[in-house]
């Protein structure tokens, strides 16, 4: 049985057609990546499975139960997780204390939350960061934390929005390691959706394609590069030449 | 002395909601109010004793909360806010014009011809400033481990985004109900012992829109959202308002104190976000 189940998801936004009858499933422990141009639909997407956004149509099935149009916080405490484009996170708190209050959604004691909250600490090598202030860390380390924070909700299905977004390459090489270890450690499945196609091919097993609120394609990223109407869309011709080029992804 | 007690466990509740949780709620008074009429009424009609009479006392103000809280949160920023001034004004209104329980005029205490403890009556104020001590302290050790709790923490994500709070499984609409109860109790014991100090209370004094606001105003000064902030502010904010008020007022000026306060938090906050214990503390991290 598929861990995430969308069957026909629609979401309208007053006669703007956000999600148009989408359909595609995730199985236990896939890394999902999911690509498409600006406006394309990803983020409402993810939104609708979340749950700020209650579809218009369609439904979602989470380890076989229906969770359409669960709240949020409901939908984490079924076991999804998600972080966020822009973090915000509590600039009076320290990193530890931060993901501190994703262990929360599980634990009540305080120092239990601790605990488990520096074991994210480690996976995650924020050790020397854990005691500083949020807002003096950069923006790097942030995106650790806030990804730290989303696991300390111990999620079966993590979601991560633009993770790369602002990362220099060097960092977007260090956040597709850490990926893969924490995908590792944790038993995690893994849905992204990322501009930067240096982290999405490579770490994606598989890939969904968005463009004008549809499903235009999905495969393995090796076919979805080569597809016409991806690269059309997409990729622009530029992409798909200089990977020829290099040879490989 | 006894006011500045009374207005930092006042202030210290507010910070609850308003500091941490990042909730302007203009509210506060309705629950002062509510747990002081209970305890004077409750003494007037049936001559209950102070240590019976507040704990319904806050258990009223609690309720009141609770009920207030499930419907107004489900506003959010601003909107909040507004909905919790209009209540107040309602609340304000009605108590000043209901003459069953005293009207504009106020309730009287019957004082006992000889010092009760079990009414609270002493012949010395000084055993009002140890039990109204007693309660701040008691309240600072709470906050104290408020701040380090699940409910604290959670408190302040949500002060810095829902949203993101939402999907890290907070429930936030109910953790805001529980903060604005915990602010009503504290609101309630403060109503009380309001009460049984001063032996008279009138819709003025505590059910009136001009409380809510000054607990808020002093907080803020004093720094929202920081342990120590709401002490700050009262000891500031109390002498100030004892003096200022009376000297302004003695001359004919009514409502300019108020204006000063104003321009305090403005002119603090375009400062330093965090109140004067904010500005003590970048002094304190520069060092």
């Amino acid at each position: 049985m598929a861990l995430l189940e969308v069957i026909d998801l629609t979401k309208d936004f007053g006669g703007v057609v956000a999600n148009d009858h989408i359909s595609f499933e995730i199985a236990r422990g896939e890394i999902i990546g999911m690509i498409g141009p600006n406006g394309a639909g990803k983020t409402t997407l993810f939104n609708c499975i979340v749950g700020y956004h209650k579809p218009d149509g369609g439904t979602i099935r989470f380890k076989g139960k229906d969770i359409t149009g669960l709240k949020p916080f409901q939908t984490n405490w079924e076991g999804i997780g998600r972080t966020f484009q822009i973090m915000s996170m509590s600039g009076g708190l320290t990193a530890l204390e931060n993901i501190m209050i994703g262990s929360f959604c599980r634990i009540s004691d305080p120092e239990t939350a601790r605990q488990e909250a520096s074991e994210i600490v480690n996976l995650l090598e924020l050790e020397s960061d854990a005691e500083a202030n949020l807002t003096e860390l950069p923006i790097a380390t942030q995106k650790r934390v806030g990804l730290g924070m989303a696991l300390a909700t111990k999620p079966e299905l993590l979601m991560l929005d633009e993770l790369a977004a602002g990362l220099n390459p060097r960092e977007m090489d260090e956040m597709v390691e850490l990926l893969r270890k924490i995908h590792k450690a944790k038993d995690l499945t893994l849905f992204l959706t990322e501009h930067a196609m240096d982290v999405v091919m490579p770490i994606s097993q598989r890939i969904v394609v968005l463009d004008g609120g549809q499903k235009i394609a999905e495969g393995r990223p090796r076919d979805i590069a080569d597809n016409e109407r991806v690269i059309k869309a997409y990729l622009g011709e530029k992409y798909a030449k200089s990977r020829k080029n290099r040879g490989s992804l | 002395m006894i006011q500045f007690l009374i207005f930092c466990l006042y202030g210290l509740g507010w910070n609850l909601i308003g500091g941490y949780g990042g909730q302007v709620a203009l509210g506060q008074a309705k629950n002062v109010g509510m747990s002081a009429y209970t305890v004077a009424l409750l003494m007037v009609w049936w001559d209950v004793p102070f240590w019976v009479s507040t704990p319904l006392g806050v258990i009223v103000a609690t309720i009141e909360s609770f009920i207030l809280g499930y419907f107004l949160f489900r506003l959010r920023g601003h909107y909040f806010a507004i909905a919790t001034i209009a209540v107040s004004l309602v609340w304000q209104q009605l108590f000043i014009n209901w003459n069953l329980i005293g009207g504009a005029r106020g309730v009287e205490l019957p004082l006992k011809e000889t010092p009760n403890f079990l009414y609270m009556q002493f012949d010395s104020p000084i055993y009002y400033h140890y039990f109204a001590f007693a309660l701040v302290l008691a309240a600072i050790l709470y906050m104290n481990w408020f701040r380090k709790s699940k409910l604290g923490y959670q408190l302040r994500m949500i002060s810095s985004s829902e949203d993101m709070a939402e999907s890290l499984g907070i429930n936030i609409h109910w953790v805001k109900v529980k903060a604005y109860c915990i602010t009503g109790v504290f609101a309630g014991m403060g109503g009380a012992f309001y009460t049984v100090y001063y032996n008279y209370i009138d819709p003025f004094s505590v059910m009136h829109l001009e409380l809510s606001v000054m607990i808020a105003l002093m907080t803020m000064i004093g720094g929202a959202g920081s342990m120590w902030g709401p002490i700050i502010g009262a000891m500031i904010l109390i002498p100030l308002d004892r003096y200022l008020g009376a000297w302004l007022g003695g001359i004919g000026i009514v409502g300019v104190d108020f204006m000063i306060y104003s321009m305090m938090v403005m002119v603090i906050s375009a400062y330093e976000p965090k109140g004067i214990w904010g500005i003590i503390e970048r002094y304190r991290g520069k060092r």
